[in-house]
């Protein structure tokens, strides 16, 4: 439980810090709670006693004490429950919510998104802030909850000593009953998987755009057979657990209400001697039937706890991990304003963790000042991986990466970023009014018109617009009301959002036309080998392309050829060509696909 | 009355746990609910006893109100342990025989349309019964707060029995307040079950970004442009915006606890001191009022919690909303053309020629036509490849095509019979398309594979379709790297299971779409099958798709124009309709679009062999 109470006692200050008069409530619910345990009790005792002896006064006080016992007791009851889900509830979104959204992406590396184990840990967190919170209030309920016990059980032997013998009865249930919840709360981590894959064809038979798929290969009854089976097999493993629980506390209560009867029948053999009152019998039963809500409520609270550390073990797995990157990242160095010698990379090797093989393996090269690379090779052949490094995802594992003689690891990975821009592949579909999306590219000049005009213009990207039925302000998704794109519109927006920083030192383009027409295709090209001889002027940038379609890189200043990890070829197109190697055996393939009459 | 109503439906859904469990439960829960006044009886009767004669045979004739009180916890801790697996049980069976339903009620629909819709997807959100607040309600949630809460009642009978043992006219003073707070607590807590609807709906914005945050592709971009602060702002402003009127109506319940003390106050005092009063003055024994006293108070529990009465209200929400989306389901599939007189089946022998006959769509909802007039001959002996213009309408071909859209003018046949009149399901056992965005089901490879093709009637033996297209896709150098072969799970989140790359889903995908060849599908259509594979790769798949061409016809969609050159016809798309038809060689003779297309992307090659 490391690192556990930091935790608390940071959500709980966040509830302070936005929810001032929910959490003083909270806190004062839970602690009167403790109080009005006796009050029941006692003013039972007294009402009884007094009528029985005829005082006039102090049963009739005792009387309305009573019911004010009562009223209290119960509007504690449902206020503690209202107050901590709402307390939960609100800190989990206003406060633990965008934390854990820093957080996630404060992360320098993408690993935790692209890992799928990690990006489960990540998945749970993100979903989890309310439990997040709520661990803590859970925390303070079960020290409320044994304080009670402590006071309940401490009365009790006010009554008669011997009536002290039920604090060790009492623990028996109390043990009983958490080693049931333990077998429930391990029933929730087995149920788990199964749970998810449930969850998962319930959205792809649902979901629009899976729906397509399971419709025309007439899968629907197989897929809501595998997701019912799931579905049994979640229930069939959580409901055992929960029998086998129910067995284990009813065993400890049976002990218990044993060992209560003979503690009152004990009280009655007192009272029968002249020595106790019949209010006394009344105090104890009714201490009793407190006693055994409390230890409820207490197994509640601490197995609750202990269902949170679900949540709460990846969160603190995420947090070290936060941390860890902050402990390494304390380079503040600025990139230079103008690039005047260019990127070097010298011996760069990189792994991904958990991998076999080098992803990178002794990558040596120079991108000089002002130029536009290519980077072509087959599929995994470490071009992604390369873009990632440079971006900064990933530190090298070996060798160096030099922007201008200067370290890269040695940068601010957000201020190198911020003189850099990229469309990748995979390039995001942000679901916002268009004018946003693609905006997002510069936000300090996300409400610049005439920038969004010059970026959209960049990437040839006015004839999306210009079909899109609210122009700029149309928003995209249809699942918020608005219009989905192609894919070809898509990257074209993503396109446009590469071009809205205007000077960046360092430009990729990852495969940018993937989805694209030929005559698109030509026409940004053409645009962007423009724009990146502007760049070249202006900053000395080094625009990076990325692609496996020959035509497109031949205009580069340089081409670097990657297999398995390396750069096995470099040099220009023509250059490249005369050397007859794997750059003009793949080029080949791609020319005869075009040449004038079929090859077939 | 609408709580009347809700309590039945909430009811009538036990049907889905059968009576054996449902009468368990109700039994335990009523056993549970009897505790509070049984308990104050039996604690009266031994206050009755000890205040009787004292003597040495008081010990035992307190042994049996003693023994009847010990039984009544006893009878209460039993309950109180078992309602918990049994109201889980219930629950889940509830709720997943809904889940069920409703999966079979979105299948139901005649084409995509009503799923696609933003209402329709809101409204299922908030009824699918998978809580992501913590605190919504599912319909197996409603059903066990109702049994609580109708057993609840009995312990409310119960308990005036008792107070009248005392005088009739106790019974209203102390349950009159009760009811009331039943009232108003299930009035406050209904307006707070439709401040979470509404807010349901606005978090769907948020949504965006919170997925984004934790997506590889969008992940980039947050870092690459910087946009953590910006996007965090972004959400908590719009979390503010959606859940304000939700919050503010749960701080009027909390503020409103105040009136229930007062409630509760209201019944008991006055209660409590006549009672106490009349057992000063002899008019009733200390027995009863003890009995009075510990059991009053219970009016006031058995009325229902929050907890329930919350689920009772949200339970009743979801089954209103879910009326009103079978509702709008059941419109828009009465906008979608209805086939003629009963849908046909074709006939046992392969389908041979589709046609679409001056075809134009304008998806429901815009204004612009995505298809227009478009004529199309799609034969099954031969591979043809549809290029077109970023935004020409080629996904949209492939729903129509597929029957998942109806054309808004002309038809589509099939050998000469309307696509309208034939019956989805058999047309589309015909068919095998793999999708741009195909699905990647967390399950083994088989059964990702299997899921390409409708379940064979009989006992088919899949084994040898299996292995006969993992084969011909050359999927089986995947497989033998897979730890448990065909029966490795796909996801590294499930136990055993690993993560495919991008290129060896693409095999699979390939894969399934040969099995479902071998199953009886004559045509692939295949959506930009390799966008993101390289030169290589992409000529191997394209070779193994024209091997087949004789026995299963391809639709094959690209604007690669280097391996379109080699279908056996071509058809450019352009403007919603088909421009130019033919082979590779008929097209650049004839000079039009296409040729044009075809030498801008072949110049950069030709201006280089020209140099050379």
């Amino acid at each position: 439980m490391r690192g556990y109470p930091a935790l608390w006692i940071e959500v709980l200050r966040l509830s302070w810090r936005h929810l001032p008069a929910v959490t003083a409530m909270s806190s004062a619910v839970i602690a009167l709670s403790v109080v009005a345990v006796p009050a029941v009790a006692y003013s039972l005792r007294a009402t009884v006693d007094a009528t029985a002896a005829g005082h006039h006064t102090a049963a009739l006080v005792g009387a309305v004490g009573l019911a004010l016992a009562y009223a209290l007791t119960s509007a504690l009851d449902e206020m503690s429950g209202q107050l901590l889900n709402t307390a939960a509830d609100r800190t989990g979104r206003l406060g633990v919510h965008p934390l854990v959204h820093r957080e996630i992406a404060s992360l320098r590396g993408m690993e935790h998104l692209e890992r799928g184990d990690f990006l489960d840990r990540v998945d749970i967190v993100r979903r989890g802030t309310g439990q997040i919170a709520r661990s803590a209030w859970n925390a303070l309920l079960t020290v409320s909850s044994v304080l009670k016990l402590v006071v309940t059980v401490a009365l009790l032997g006010a009554v008669h000593p011997a009536l002290s013998a039920l604090i060790p009865l009492a623990l028996l249930p109390v043990w009983a009953h958490r080693r049931g919840q333990e077998l429930v709360r391990r029933a929730e981590v087995a149920g788990a998987e199964s749970q998810r894959v449930q969850r998962y064809l319930f959205e792809a038979l649902t979901g629009a755009a899976s729906a397509k798929e399971v419709r025309t290969a007439g899968s629907a009854e197989r897929l809501l057979g595998l997701q019912g089976q799931a579905w049994r097999e979640t229930e069939r493993i959580r409901f055992r657990a929960r029998g086998a629980a129910a067995l284990w506390s009813l065993a400890g209560w049976t002990l218990f209400v044993a060992g209560f009867a003979a503690g009152v029948a004990l009280v009655i053999w007192q009272t029968s001697r002249g020595v106790g009152t019949a209010g006394d019998l009344v105090l104890t039963v009714m201490l009793a039937v407190t006693l055994s809500q409390t230890m409820r409520a207490t197994v509640a609270a601490t197995a609750a706890t202990s269902r949170g550390r679900r949540v709460v073990e990846p969160y603190l797995w995420l947090r070290a991990r936060v941390a860890a990157d902050r402990a390494r990242d304390h380079a503040t160095a600025r990139p230079p304003e103008i690039l005047s010698e260019g990127i070097s990379l010298d011996g760069v090797s990189f792994t991904y963790p958990g991998a076999e093989s080098a992803a990178l393996d002794g990558v040596d090269a120079h991108l000089p000042a002002g130029s536009v690379v290519a980077v072509v090779g087959e599929y995994g052949s470490g071009k992604s991986t390369l873009v990632k490094l440079l971006l900064g995802f990933y530190r090298a594992d070996g060798g160096t990466v030099r922007v201008d003689g200067h370290d890269l690891d040695g940068l601010s990975a957000e201020a190198w970023r911020s003189r850099s821009s990229a469309v990748f592949q995979d390039f995001g579909r942000f679901h916002l009014p268009f004018r946003e999306t693609v905006g997002l590219g510069d936000l300090s000049r996300l409400d610049d018109a005439d920038a969004l005009r010059r970026a959209i213009d960049a990437a040839d990207a006015g004839s999306v617009v210009d079909r899109l039925p609210q122009g700029l302000e149309t928003q995209l998704g249809r699942e918020l009301g608005g219009v989905d794109l192609s894919e070809g519109q898509w990257q074209r927006a993503a396109l446009a959002r590469g071009s809205m920083r205007e000077a960046p030192l360092f430009f990729v383009l990852d495969e940018p036309t993937a989805s694209l027409d030929a005559h698109s295709e030509e026409a940004i090209f053409r645009r962007y080998m423009e724009r990146a001889r502007a760049h070249a002027l202006r900053s000395g940038a080094v625009t990076l392309i990325v692609s496996h379609r020959f035509s497109t890189v031949a205009g580069a200043d340089l081409v670097l050829v990657m297999d398995r990890g390396r750069v096995v070829e470099s040099g220009t197109h023509a250059e490249l060509m005369a050397l007859r190697g794997r750059y003009a055996d793949l080029y080949g393939i791609q020319a005869r696909a075009y040449a004038p009459t079929p090859t077939e | 009355m609408r709580f009347v109503r809700d309590l039945f439906a909430q009811l009538v859904l036990l049907r889905d746990v059968g009576p054996g469990w449902s009468a368990v439960l109700v039994v335990v829960r009523l056993a549970d609910r009897l505790v509070a006044p049984v308990t104050a009886v039996a604690l009266s009767a031994l206050v009755g006893t000890l205040l009787g004669p004292s003597g040495p045979q008081l010990f035992t004739t307190a042994l049996m109100p003693l023994a009847l009180l010990a039984l009544v916890m006893l009878v209460g801790q039993m309950g109180e342990a078992a309602a918990e697996p049994l109201e889980y049980l219930v629950r889940s069976r509830v709720d997943g025989a809904y889940r069920g339903r409703l999966i079979r009620a979105a299948g139901a629909r005649r084409g995509v349309a009503a799923l696609e819709d933003r209402r329709n997807q809101v409204l299922l959100r908030q009824v699918r019964a998978d809580p992501e607040h913590g605190i919504e309600s599912t319909p197996g949630d409603g059903t066990v707060a109702t049994i609580r809460w109708l057993c609840g009642l009995a312990g409310t009978v119960t308990t005036c029995v008792v107070l009248a043992r005392f005088s009739w006219w106790l019974v209203p003073i102390v349950l009159v307040p009760a009811v009331i707070t039943v009232v108003v607590r299930y009035r406050l807590l209904d307006l707070v079950t439709g401040g979470w609807e509404r807010a349901t709906k606005g978090e769907l914005h948020t949504d965006v970004w919170r997925e984004a945050n934790v997506s590889p592709a969008e992940g980039k971009d947050i870092r690459v442009f910087g946009l953590r602060d910006w996007m965090v702002d972004r959400m908590q402003s719009q979390l503010r915006e959606v859940n304000g009127p939700l919050w503010r109506s749960v701080d009027r319940v909390i503020r409103m606890e105040w009136v229930m003390v007062l409630l509760m106050l209201v019944g008991l005092v006055p209660a409590y001191f006549l009672v106490t009063r009349a057992a000063l003055d002899g008019a009733t024994t200390v027995t009863v009022q003890t009995a009075v006293l510990a059991a009053g108070w219970s009016l006031y529990q058995t009325g229902g919690s929050s907890l329930d009465l919350f689920h009772m209200s949200g339970a009743g929400r979801v089954r209103r909303s879910l009326a009103r989306l079978r509702e709008r389901w059941e419109s828009m599939d009465e906008a979608a053309i209805e086939p003629a007189d009963g849908a046909r089946l074709l006939p046992e022998r392969p389908a041979g020629l589709v046609r679409f006959e001056n075809v134009g769509f304008t998806y429901p909802g815009t204004e612009h036509p995505v298809l227009d007039g478009l004529d199309l001959r799609v034969r099954t002996d031969e591979l043809l490849a549809i290029v077109g213009l970023n935004g020409a309408g080629k996904s949209t071909l492939i729903k129509l095509l597929c029957g998942l859209y109806r054309p808004t003018s002309g038809r589509i046949t099939v050998d000469g019979t309307d696509l309208a009149e034939l019956e989805p399901e058999d047309w589309r056992s015909r068919l095998s398309v793999i999708f741009q965005d195909f699905n990647r089901y967390p399950l083994t490879a088989r059964e990702n594979v299997v899921l390409g093709a409708p379940p064979r009637s009989g006992t088919g033996d899949d084994e040898a379709d299996l292995r006969a297209a993992a084969e011909e896709a050359g999927f089986v150098s995947v497989l033998s790297w897979l730890p448990d072969g065909w029966r490795t799970p796909l996801s590294r989140a499930r136990s055993g299971g690993v993560d495919l790359s991008g290129g060896q889903w693409q095999q699979l995908a390939l894969t399934r779409a040969l099995f479902a060849a071998r199953r009886g599908a004559n045509l692939i259509v295949a959506d930009e099958p390799t966008a993101h594979l390289d030169v290589r790769t992409e000529f191997e798949l394209f070779g193994k798709l024209a091997e087949r061409r004789s026995e299963t016809g391809i639709v094959l969609i690209s604007h690669r124009l280097s391996t379109v050159r080699r279908a056996d016809r071509i058809a450019l798309l352009d403007g919603g309709r088909i421009t130019e038809s033919g082979t590779h060689d008929e097209l650049v003779a004839r000079g039009g679009s296409y040729a044009e297309m075809f030498a801008v992307q072949a110049r950069r090659f030709r201006d280089d062999a020209k140099e050379a």
